[in-house]
């Protein structure tokens, strides 16, 4: 499983194409984010549109992408939410941590 | 109209508008119910408004991964019956399809006496079990014991619960309801799997290691190869009785609650990558119990009353 990215300016997105709750799916995330990191990106925004449910192993793996960036004073962004997705964030006040990107 | 002569309710999903015609007016001869949506991409949207019987759908689509849509889609639908049409898939193709949870394969060009004899089948198939759902309705109690191995964990994602859909089906919980408590359980089981019987320390998921990776999920990966880690088991029991829907879950690890509390000191804008599992588990149920230091947790949630049909 790969989730595709896209650089448009200084920004990088990461749409994640599947439920976030499996070792597969946070492989794909960690493999993706590791691209963009790699290349110097230190905004990137995930899309979440494709997922309809994150557990906290997926949540484990955002957070470990937000907290890579912010150790160099990157940015981790989503696109805005909806569904059950968007509830669990806002039960772990994810939504307070990551900033909305409402560019695209 | 009796659950036993309803006709086959049919969603076909198809991006030829000439074989769409074709499929409509051979449904339409044979009596049967059918929606159309013009591309396979659709079908979690369709699913979510209505249940069909049954879904045809073109499997053969450029660029899209179909067995991962698949996959999604009967993950959220998992009783959905699924026939996947496909121009030519081979052998192994076929195998991955059925494997991701697909019902039959279908070859173009269509042999529609074989169609019909699957639907029957299907429909056949899914009427009993609906009936068996609607005498679920004066059932009072059920109890389920099962047994896992951390391989089996891992390889199935989640747990069986049959009983969360039927509590569904009969209007006990909705769907809501229903997807919340599978992760809650989803919850407890990982957290058996990786704190209890893997023995993962939750502050090793801060130390990133060269590549990206954290420690945590190294030594998961490691210990899953383990037998003396990924030997042990995890038990799974599901007690419904007076509309109390109950869900214990053990391993044989040392409990997590006797693992050492992290050394360094956390600075305050620091955000742990671990420890919400049990606020998604609380949020789901009325009761989160844990025993025996953690390697036996119980999660309760009462049911809304049906009346029995």
């Amino acid at each position: 499983m790969d989730f595709p990215t896209e650089i448009i300016g200084e920004k990088a997105y990461i749409r994640v194409t599947s439920d976030l709750d499996t070792e597969v799916a946070g492989e794909a995330l960690r493999s993706a984010f590791n691209d963009m990191y790699d290349q110097g990106k230190r905004t990137i925004v995930l899309d979440l549109s494709g997922a309809q449910i994150i557990n906290s192993y997926g949540i484990g793996k955002v957070l470990m992408c937000y907290k890579r960036l912010k150790a160099e004073n990157g940015v981790l962004m989503v696109k805005p939410l909806s569904g059950f997705v968007k509830e669990t964030f806002e039960l772990l006040m994810l939504d307070k941590l990551l900033p909305e990107d409402k560019d695209r | 109209m009796s659950v036993a002569s309803t006709p086959p309710s049919i969603l076909l999903a198809d991006g030829d508008a000439h074989s769409r015609e074709v499929f409509g007016s051979f449904f339409e001869r044979r009596g049967w119910q059918y929606d159309v949506i013009p591309d396979s991409r659709l079908l979690g949207a369709a699913l979510d408004k209505s249940p069909y019987d049954i879904v045809i759908a073109d499997v053969a689509l450029p660029g899209v991964d179909s067995l991962q849509m698949l996959q999604d889609v009967l993950r959220k639908h998992p009783s959905q019956a699924i026939i996947a049409l496909s121009k030519d898939a081979s052998y192994d193709e076929a195998l991955s399809f059925f494997r991701s949870g697909a019902t039959d394969l279908l070859a173009r060009p269509i042999d529609f006496l074989w169609l019909e004899r699957i639907v029957q089948q299907v429909v056949c198939s899914r009427r009993h079990e609906e009936r068996e759902r609607i005498s679920y309705g004066f059932v009072t109690s059920e109890r389920t014991e099962m047994r896992f191995s951390c391989r089996d964990i891992i390889e199935l994602d989640t747990v069986p619960l049959p009983i969360v859909g039927r509590l569904q089906a009969i209007g006990a919980l909705d769907q809501h309801e229903a997807i919340r408590v599978r992760l809650a359980v989803q919850e407890a089981v990982l957290n058996a799997l990786e704190h209890g019987n893997l023995r993962l320390e939750s502050r090793w998921k801060e130390e990133l290691q060269p590549g990206g990776e954290d420690r945590f999920t190294a030594l998961r990966r490691e210990r899953l190869l383990d037998p003396s880690y990924a030997g042990l088991a995890i038990f799974v029991t599901v007690l419904y009785q007076d509309g109390m829907l109950e869900i214990e879950v053990k391993d044989e690890g040392q409990g997590f609650l006797n693992a050492p509390a992290s050394a360094a000191p956390r600075k305050s804008h620091d955000v742990p990558c671990s420890g919400r599992g049990l606020a998604l588990m609380s949020s789901a149920v009325d009761e989160v119990v844990f025993g025996k230091n953690g390697s036996e947790v119980t999660l309760r949630k009462a049911t809304k009353r049906v009346r029995s049909a």
